[in-house]
This record gives structure tokens, C-alpha cells and sequence, in this order.
């Protein structure tokens, strides 16, 4: 018999299957890490720079990772890239605060030649002129554009007063930075960070060691000689800012306090409180501003990962008359969390929805690799989920409200608006 | 290969199921063959909003959101000019929930005055987030129209304007729920590590006492044959002048659809592009170009945008840009490129299947077209594709009365 009202027997997930890769030693400082059970033809491959936005000023870190693919003495960036393509390669970098990343995607059968392209591209890069300037245009025009932007405007500002007390973490691009150039501070940029900067190398497919082996030979002459060196101790001493964006309809809030770094004993419950606030659709952010008030198309909360530090952070775009109603909710939420213990209902959910993300995070080899990445490069072994899901299971309300007393607390927040 | 079974309840409900024993996570889409295309003219940005209020609770269950989470499992929705299709992942010892979800809200919303309220208001900051409040954020909004006359695809999915979500009223929602939700106008993908027995079994229990009803049949007013070259300038304060060049295309089930596709590669997908080499690399005219397909299932637009460097016109940019596509036209594509080409799709395809989401989406989406097995053919059909294929439809596609060009010029706040 159908019970339409009656939800069917749900099973928690029970056990997950954390798989490590096969670790290689590039170098003392430098691993390659192998996930090689993959069932089709696809791979990744992923370099590693110690070449964050902190490593330099005036965009250089920026610029100079743009420009990785931008030509050699003997071939254009036209040439480079039609090569690369005629194997089927993708090229992806990313830049975030303290590290850069190149991503190669392709068919194994073409792993090898496309490695050989990339090595030769980034060994050889002679910046060369025309290809600066295009590549300094285009960056300026984009930092124009996104300087209209109000939730471009709030991220950048968030982060300048967070860490103001470390400069290389707050220093903030201007738009003079693409227009004069500098090629000294870019070529000893590139040789530091990139020539002399491989920090970690990532592989997801199912090739021949061989492959491995040559992977190891082609980039491990970039290894970094010593461990990278990242801030801490950052202090925050701004609370309310508030930037001005012409003709915004919309004004985005950014508001956050600096927390601890992923192997602090508060982490994983911290992680649980988070998902409550605003970190699932159904969370109390979301229900409260989106789905009951509708304030905003979305609200969520994050905790942000640095080396030897985080960050928690709640971001938001509202109606540009609802912005203060908005804050107002979200101080409710914060006091909500300290005083009145989470219901066994809303726990249960939590509880399980948790679980199921984990297991969905460790699903499939690429995924896998992923998530021992993102504990791996904090020096945090894969124990660390058996720890979460442990906790996850036993969690209680009296320790959810403990947490939030230390960690939630109106008074310690950093409010970013812009609009 | 992506291999499925397909069977259909006597109510119409067409399901796929898909078995992937590798994965402990299980998916369920469900398709309905409704999109902005299907509004009048003076209800646009309905399909869109509707989707909001599928997850407002429906006749037996108050909360959608909530018992998905609790089963460990989460869901999302997207709405297009043509479709609208929901999805949810979830751990696989728990899809009965996920069933149990779709099926009672294919069976009847909630229709709740206070979730009407709410996701106007949510629709409307959707609204000024993605399209008022971003620089070139409404360009499809003038684009659209200056493109088609006659055919819906001349409004945007989130509307012609804020105006009509405003205005939307529960009867207007009760009738298109009753037009366009129930099982002959949808599509229902089961994927995951479930036996084909099971998922019948499951499908039947709660899927099959959902009342029939007749398939709209959609009659469309046929967009006229293009005979002039349009062109519209907006001033908007933006930091630099934008263009948007868009071509008429075959419509999604024509073989010519891939052909268009490969095109648009050619010009402008990469940065071993023609366009990308000619007009950013060589000339220094623009500071970013891209060509791409909307992917539509009527007659669509193959797209060229960019943004021009300072200092530069759009004259000495539609003279470049005009040169380029003469050129494609002029003469054949050498195998090279084309091998370029075609090993990238390759390669994409492979990436995009390894997600248990995508392959049943794809699915689906196929099934729409008219065989789920279409997802097996695609590649095939384009590696078939020849030099000469794709010069005839560049001469009858890139042609100026077959264009509208919408400029952005950039003025002072």
C-alpha cells in the first residue's frame, strides 16, 4: 500500500570508500599524486605553482598566468594552442590566492605529445611583445568591466580589509597595473614561480608508468627547492564598509571573520554548523531571505581554506532597499544558532544530507582525487573523512550551539557592502 | 556507448532507465517538453517562473527540498526557451524518495498563495542579478527581438520584462500546470546502479495512477524567411563598445544543426580559432570574440560577440569580421582544421558522459528529439561531416540578409 504523505524508508549512508592515489616522489619537496583506476579514456592532468595572487604585486601574478601560453622564441600563441588542440587537449588554469594551476584534459592516447607541448610552451616562454600588449589590453578592459560588478566590487574589498595586516594577502589590482609594463619584474615573476615553482603534480587516468615516469622527467625540473612559506596570524580590525557602485540595483553583502585552518578541532563541526546556516538549499539563510522573505535569488555561507589559516564568509545579493532587512535576518539567524538548540529534525536532515554530499564527493576516480587533494595539501591524511563521518554521525545540539557561541558572534564580523 | 531501456506507462509517461553499477549515487531526471516558447506573448518569463514553484510543495507533501535532503540528496532545475527539466541526485538506497517527489508533484502542486508571492520576488532579483545588474547583462534582451518577429524565441527565458512576473496570477498558474505538467508531456530518466525490474516496479508504484491527459500540440507561429540585413545600436554605460553578430541556423533536428556547430567552432570556440587568430591576435581589433550556437530546438542563432580595443570602430571591425566569414565561404576547410576540430568534440563528449547527471539528461534530451539512442549517434554524425558540407551551409548561413547585429556603444554614466 502508497502512502503519498509518507515519506519512503530512507537509508543513511552507511560506509564511504576513500581510495588513496599512488604517491610518487618528484622531488623532497614535490609529489605526484596517481589515480589511475579510471574505466574510459579520459585524463587529467594538473600542475601545481607555488604562484598565487600573493606571490606579487601589481598584478604580475595575474598577468604572468595569463600569459603561460602566450608563445616561445619559434611559435605563437596561435601556433601553440593549434597544436595542442589538433591532439584534443583542454587547457584550464586557475589562480586563486595562494597557489595557480594548469590543467590539461584529454584522451590518453594523447597525454604524452600534449605534456611535450606544455613543457615546451611554459620552458620557453619569451613573452613576447604583441602578445603582451593583447593580453594587458584584454586584462584591463575585463578589470574595467568587472569593477562595475557589485559582487566583484564586495569580494575585493572583503578581502582588502580582512587581511589588512598582511600586505601580500590585501594588496588589491588598479587598473594602471595593465597599462605599463614591465618586463624584468614579469620575467623574474615567471622564473621564481613557475621555472622554479612546481609545488605538486596531480594525474587522473589510466595510463602506462611509463607515462608517469616521463611526466616526472618533463616538469620535475620546475620543483620549488623549499617548502612555500604562507601567512598567518591575520588580524582584522575594520567592521562596516560600505563602497559605492553607480547605477547598482542590487547591493551585495560579503561578511566574514577569519576562523582556523582545516586540522583545528573545530573544524568538522564547525563545517556542520555552516551547512545549517547556509551551506544546502534548504539552509536557514536560504529559507529565511530567499524562500520566505525573497530578498535575494541566493544566500549561502562558506568556510575558506588557506594554508595555515581560514575564513568563514556569507555572501549575498539583495534589492538595494532590502539590504539593511537583510542583515537584520542574517544577525537573527547568528542568535538563533547560539540560543536555542538545532530541533532532532533539522539534526536528522543535516545529518544525512551531509552524508550523502560526502559520498557523492568521493564518487568516481576524479572525484576521489579531489577530495584527498584538498586534505592532502593541508598535510592531513585521508583519516580525516573517517574523523568527519564519525563526527557528522554523533553529532549533538548542545555542541552545534557551543560553537556557535565561540564562533558566531555578530560583533566579530567584518560587513562588506557594495551597491 | 550509453545504454538504456525505455519503456512507457499507460499514462504516457515515457521513462528511460540506465543502468551504471559503478556509482553509488543514483539520478533522476525528469524532462517536461515546456520553455519560454510556449508562453503568449503577454505572460513571457512563465516557464521560468513555474519552475520556482515546483519546489513550493506539492498536494501530499508540503516541502520538496526537505525529504530529498534528508535522503542525502539535493536537486536543481534549469528552464530554457524550449524545455524545462528538474533533477535530483541521490544516494542510491534512497531513490524511492526521489520518486515519490516527482511523481506527486506531476500529480498536483500545493498552489499556495505565499509561494507564489515569494518567487515573484525571488524571479525578480533573478532578474535584475543576472540581466540588469551586470554590464551587457541585457543584451539577449534586445538581441532576441531584433532577431526573430513572429517566433516566441524573440523574448528571453526570464521574460520581456519585470512587468509580466509581476502580474502573474494563481489561475495563470493553475492552467499552465494543467496544460504542461502531467505524464505525456514529460520524459523521466531513472540512472544508477538499479536493475531495470526494479525501476519498472518503482516507476509503476508511484508514477502510474498520475491522470492522463492529452499531449498539447504546440502551433507555433513559423518565424518568416530573414530578407534584410538588421542591425540596432544600444548606449549603455559600459566600459567598452560590444557587438553581437546572429546568424539564422537549422533547427536541432536537422542533420545541418551539426554542421553549424562544427562552424561555429571554426570561427571562434578556441584560441586556435579564426576569428580569435584573425581579429584578436593579428588585427588587435577586439579584446575578447567567441562564436557559439544557442542550441536551439527550432530555428536558432549562431552567435559572434565580442568587445572591441579601444580606439577601434565598428566599421573597421565589420569590414575584418566580414572578410573572415567571405573566407570560410570561399573556400573548402582543409582536413587539418576539420581534424581539429572533430577531435576536440571527441574528446569533450567523452568528459561530458562520464557524469551519471549528464548522460541522463542527454538522454532525455534526445528522447525529445525523438530517440534516446541519438546520444550513441551524435559523435558519428559528426565526424561525417565533409569540407563541402560545411562550405554549402557557410554560403547559405553567413550571409548579411540572414544576420541581425546588435552594438553596445559605451557612454559615460
Amino acid at each position: 500500500m502508497m502512502h503519498r504523505h509518507t515519506q519512503p524508508t530512507v537509508h543513511p549512508v552507511q560506509h564511504i570508500d576513500f581510495i588513496k592515489p599512488h604517491v610518487f616522489d618528484v622531488t623532497e619537496d614535490v609529489r605526484l599524486l596517481w589515480m589511475k583506476d579510471v574505466p574510459n579514456d579520459t585524463v587529467r592532468l594538473d600542475l601545481f605553482f607555488d604562484a598565487g595572487i600573493i606571490r606579487g604585486d601589481k598584478s604580475i601574478p595575474a598577468i604572468v598566468h595569463s600569459l603561460l601560453f602566450s608563445g616561445t622564441a619559434t611559435k605563437s600563441s596561435v601556433e601553440i594552442h593549434e597544436s595542442i588542440d589538433a591532439l584534443g587537449g583542454f587547457l584550464d588554469t586557475d589562480l586563486s590566492f595562494e597557489t595557480a594551476v594548469v590543467s590539461i584534459y584529454c584522451l590518453r592516447e594523447n597525454l604524452d605529445k600534449i605534456a611535450l607541448l606544455v613543457g615546451e610552451a611554459i620552458n620557453g616562454l619569451s613573452f613576447r611583445e604583441s602578445e603582451v600588449e593583447d593580453t594587458l589590453r584584454s586584462m584591463g578592459q575585463k578589470f574595467r568591466e568587472n569593477q562595475q560588478k557589485v559582487r566583484n566590487v564586495s569580494q575585493q574589498q572583503f578581502r582588502r580589509l580582512l587581511f589588512e595586516s598582511h600586505e601580500d594577502y590585501s594588496t588589491l589590482a588598479q587598473v594602471s597595473d595593465f597599462d605599463e609594463v614591465n618586463y624584468t619584474a614579469m620575467k623574474h615573476y615567471f622564473k621564481d614561480h613557475y621555472l622554479n615553482g612546481l609545488t605538486r603534480i596531480t594525474l587522473v587516468g589510466n595510463v602506462e608508468q611509463d607515462s608517469v615516469d616521463a611526466l616526472i622527467d618533463l616538469f620535475g625540473k620546475w620543483a620549488v627547492d623549499c617548502q612555500p612559506v604562507f601567512g598567518k596570524s591575520f588580524e582584522t580590525t575594520q567592521k562596516r564598509n560600505h563602497f559605492l557602485v553607480d547605477g547598482a540595483v542590487q547591493t551585495a553583502i560579503r561578511m566574514g571573520k577569519m576562523m582556523f585552518p582545516k586540522n583545528h578541532p573545530d573544524y568538522i563541526g564547525f563545517q556542520f554548523l555552516n551547512t545549517i546556516l547556509g551551506d544546502y538549499f534548504g539552509s536557514r539563510l536560504m529559507s529565511n531571505i530567499r524562500e520566505d522573505k525573497g530578498y535575494t535569488y541566493g544566500i549561502g555561507s562558506v568556510i575558506m581554506e588557506l594554508h595555515n589559516d581560514g575564513y568563514f564568509v556569507i555572501v549575498t545579493e539583495v534589492g538595494k532597499d532590502v539590504t539593511e532587512a537583510t542583515l537584520i535576518e542574517i544577525q537573527f539567524e547568528l542568535k538563533r544558532l547560539q540560543e536555542e538548540p538545532v530541533s532532532g529534525e533539522e539534526l536528522d536532515l543535516v545529518r544525512n544530507y551531509m552524508l550523502g554530499q560526502l559520498l557523492k564527493s568521493a564518487d568516481g576516480p576524479y572525484a576521489m582525487l579531489d577530495m584527498y587533494n584538498s586534505v592532502d595539501m593541508y598535510g592531513i591524511d585521508l583519516g580525516f573523512y573517517d574523523r568527519a563521518i564519525a563526527e557528522i554521525r554523533a553529532m549533538q545540539p548542545e555542541r552545534l550551539q557551543e560553537l556557535a557561541k565561540t564562533h558566531l558572534n555578530w560583533e566579530d564580523f567584518l560587513i562588506v557592502t557594495a551597491g | 556507448m550509453i545504454a538504456f531501456n525505455r519503456f512507457k506507462l499507460d499514462n504516457g509517461l515515457t521513462v528511460i532507465h540506465h543502468l551504471d553499477p559503478t556509482t553509488p549515487i543514483a539520478v533522476v531526471n525528469t524532462l517536461y517538453d515546456v520553455g519560454a516558447r510556449d508562453e503568449s506573448e503577454d505572460r513571457t518569463g512563465f516557464a521560468h517562473l513555474f519552475e520556482h514553484l515546483m519546489f513550493g510543495g506539492s498536494v501530499n507533501i508540503p516541502d520538496f527540498d526537505a525529504p530529498l535532503q534528508f535522503a542525502g540528496g539535493e536537486s536543481n532545475a534549469f528552464t530554457s526557451n524550449d524545455i524545462t527539466n528538474y533533477y535530483d541526485t541521490l544516494p542510491v538506497q534512497n531513490i524511492e524518495t526521489a520518486l515519490w517527489l516527482e511523481s506527486d508533484r506531476m500529480l498536483s502542486l500545493a498552489f499556495t498563495k505565499k509561494s507564489l508571492e515569494v518567487q515573484r520576488n525571488v524571479v525578480i532579483e533573478e532578474f535584475k542579478q543576472r540581466y540588469l545588474n551586470q554590464p551587457y547583462g541585457d543584451v539577449w534582451l534586445e538581441l532576441r527581438p531584433l532577431a526573430y518577429r513572429e517566433h516566441p524565441y524573440k523574448w528571453a527565458t526570464i521574460g520581456k520584462e519585470i512587468k509580466h512576473i509581476e502580474e502573474a496570477e494563481m489561475d495563470d498558474v493553475k492552467a499552465f500546470f494543467k496544460a504542461h505538467y502531467h505524464p505525456a508531456n514529460a520524459i523521466l530518466c531513472v540512472a544508477g546502479n538499479i536493475s531495470l525490474e526494479k525501476t519498472t516496479e518503482l516507476v509503476n508504484k508511484w508514477f502510474g495512477d498520475i491522470p492522463a491527459s492529452l499531449k498539447p500540440e504546440r502551433m507555433l507561429p513559423r518565424e518568416p524567411l530573414q530578407k534584410e540585413y538588421r542591425e540596432k545600436i544600444i548606449e549603455r554605460a559600459v566600459p567598452n563598445d560590444a557587438f553581437y553578430y546572429a546568424f539564422k541556423m537549422p533547427e536541432r533536428r536537422s542533420f545541418e544543426y551539426y554542421v553549424a556547430d562544427i562552424i561555429s567552432d571554426a570561427l571562434g570556440r578556441e584560441k586556435s580559432s579564426r576569428l580569435y587568430g584573425k581579429l584578436k591576435k593579428e588585427l588587435k581589433l577586439v579584446t575578447s570574440i567567441n562564436a557559439y550556437i544557442t542550441g536551439s530546438m527550432d530555428e536558432g542563432l549562431l552567435v559572434i560577440d565580442g568587445k572591441l580595443s579601444d580606439g577601434v570602430t565598428f566599421e573597421q571591425l565589420e569590414t575584418a569580421l566580414w572578410e573572415t566569414l567571405d573566407e570560410l565561404n570561399a573556400h573548402p576547410m582543409s582536413d587539418e582544421e576539420a581534424a581539429r576540430l572533430l577531435i576536440k568534440i571527441r574528446t569533450a563528449k567523452e568528459f561530458q558522459e562520464q557524469g551519471l547527471l549528464n548522460r541522463a539528461m542527454n538522454l532525455c534530451i534526445y528522447e525529445l528529439l525523438g530517440d534516446a539512442n541519438g546520444v550513441n549517434e551524435e559523435n558519428t554524425l559528426y565526424q561525417s561531416i565533409t569540407a563541402k558540407q560545411i562550405q554549402e551551409l557557410g554560403k547559405t548561413m553567413l550571409r548579411r540578409e540572414n544576420c541581425s547585429v546588435l552594438r553596445v556603444k559605451a557612454i559615460q554614466a
